[in-house]
């Protein structure tokens, strides 16, 4: 499995508001963040679901990243529901970085290998 | 307080042209008359989907904002101290108060008969039941969501709401209020599919003169409100990344 993390600095145009609270009481706008792994779990939890995904570096080394997605009450608006992604499931995800420096993100987007976006937009859907 | 209050024609039709594109995405809402209760006043009753809306200056899809605002001398050293790290009472899953309730990404169940209409919100399940029957405000201990009473102005129904503790922010990108807060909502059914809302935020302490927002909500006969346990999985919280306020 190619792997590859990429973390940019420059200013995103559409930085998603949390539903419950602030982007910016956890989340670096300014930090972008691309991962590609293997989904270990997701939550299917308010306030947020989160997907956690093991990330081959290229060293080798596996890392395990937490990202948090939109409210599961948006999503199912949107048509998807706890089985939309499984454990096994190989994504590409982007998001935005935790300020803290933890191997946590927002997550904008995933998408599987087949191409279908899953939660795709969540953050926007749920922002509108 | 001499800020009269109404939403100019040329304000509705940008909204209602707003929510005419917005809706080019499928869904159709209901059309028709304005629905009445039996006494002859709307029926502001319903499901009703709204924009988000985090920072209250801005203008976006549905939504009107208030531009810049007159900032007292605390209010704008209140704005311009305010850091989302250092505290967030909404990231610790306490009460959201009625503006940012309303302001929030979710949508609202108004159950209404003649003394009362029921704001359910699905955010965090809060809820606000408002006497429309002309009472007075009734005098406790200042709140979150504050005290609110309505009447009616013609087919307006206009909600008042004042005891507050001061102990949230108006908007999520954190513009102050204070316990002097004075909310106006002057909400105004337009047609089956769609409800009007103005308010206006009175906040002597922060703001030297009242400013307002306007925004359209839509009619969701297809969606229930859902269970919203902010308290299920708040891991940011628990994990430390979110700190809770210090007030």
């Amino acid at each position: 499995m190619k792997i590859s993390m990429l973390v940019a600095t420059a200013c995103l145009a559409a930085i998603p508001a949390l539903a419950h609270h602030s982007f910016a009481a956890e989340f670096d706008g300014k930090k972008s963040v691309k991962l590609e792994g293997t989904i270990t779990k997701v939550e299917w939890t308010n306030p947020h679901i989160w997907m956690y995904l093991d990330v081959k570096e290229e060293s080798g080394a596996v890392v395990k990243w937490q990202c948090e997605g939109g409210a599961p009450n948006s999503l199912t608006r949107a048509g998807w529901s706890k089985d939309s992604l499984k454990p096994g499931d190989q994504v590409s995800l982007d998001g935005w970085l935790a300020k803290d420096g933890s191997k946590t993100c927002n997550t904008r987007s995933v998408k599987l290998p087949d191409g279908r976006s899953v939660f795709a937009g969540s953050s926007n859907s749920e922002y509108k | 307080m001499g800020f009269r209050s109404s939403i100019s024609s040329a304000a509705l039709l940008t909204l209602l042209s707003l929510t005419a594109f917005a809706q080019s995405n499928g869904f159709k809402p209901p059309e028709g008359p304005v629905p009445r209760m039996a006494d002859g006043k709307p029926d502001l009753s319903g499901v009703w989907d709204h924009p988000f809306v985090g920072d209250m200056t801005k203008s976006g899809r549905d939504q009107i904002g208030a531009g810049e605002l007159p900032f007292t001398e605390w209010g704008l050293a209140e704005w311009k101290n305010y850091n989302a790290e250092d505290g967030d009472s909404t990231g610790a899953c306490l009460p959201h108060g009625i503006v940012r309730s309303i302001n929030a990404p979710f949508p609202v169940q108004l159950v209404q008969n003649n003394k009362y209409v029921s704001f359910d919100f699905e955010t965090d399940n809060w809820f606000q039941v408002v006497p429309i029957d002309g009472r007075p405000h009734r005098k406790q201990i200042p709140t979150w969501a504050g005290d609110s009473v309505g009447h009616w102005e013609g087919d307006t129904l206009v909600i008042d709401t004042v005891n507050f503790n001061g102990k949230t922010k108006v908007d999520s990108i954190g513009h102050p209020q204070s316990d002097q807060l004075h909310v106006t909502q002057r909400w105004t059914r337009k047609d089956l599919g769609h409800l009007a809302l103005e308010i206006t935020i009175d906040d002597p302490k922060a703001y030297t003169k009242p400013w307002k927002n306007t925004r359209i909500f839509t009619l969701r006969p297809d969606w229930e409100i859902m269970e919203f346990s902010c308290e299920e999985n708040n891991k940011s919280l628990w994990e430390g990344r979110i700190k809770p306020p210090k007030n």
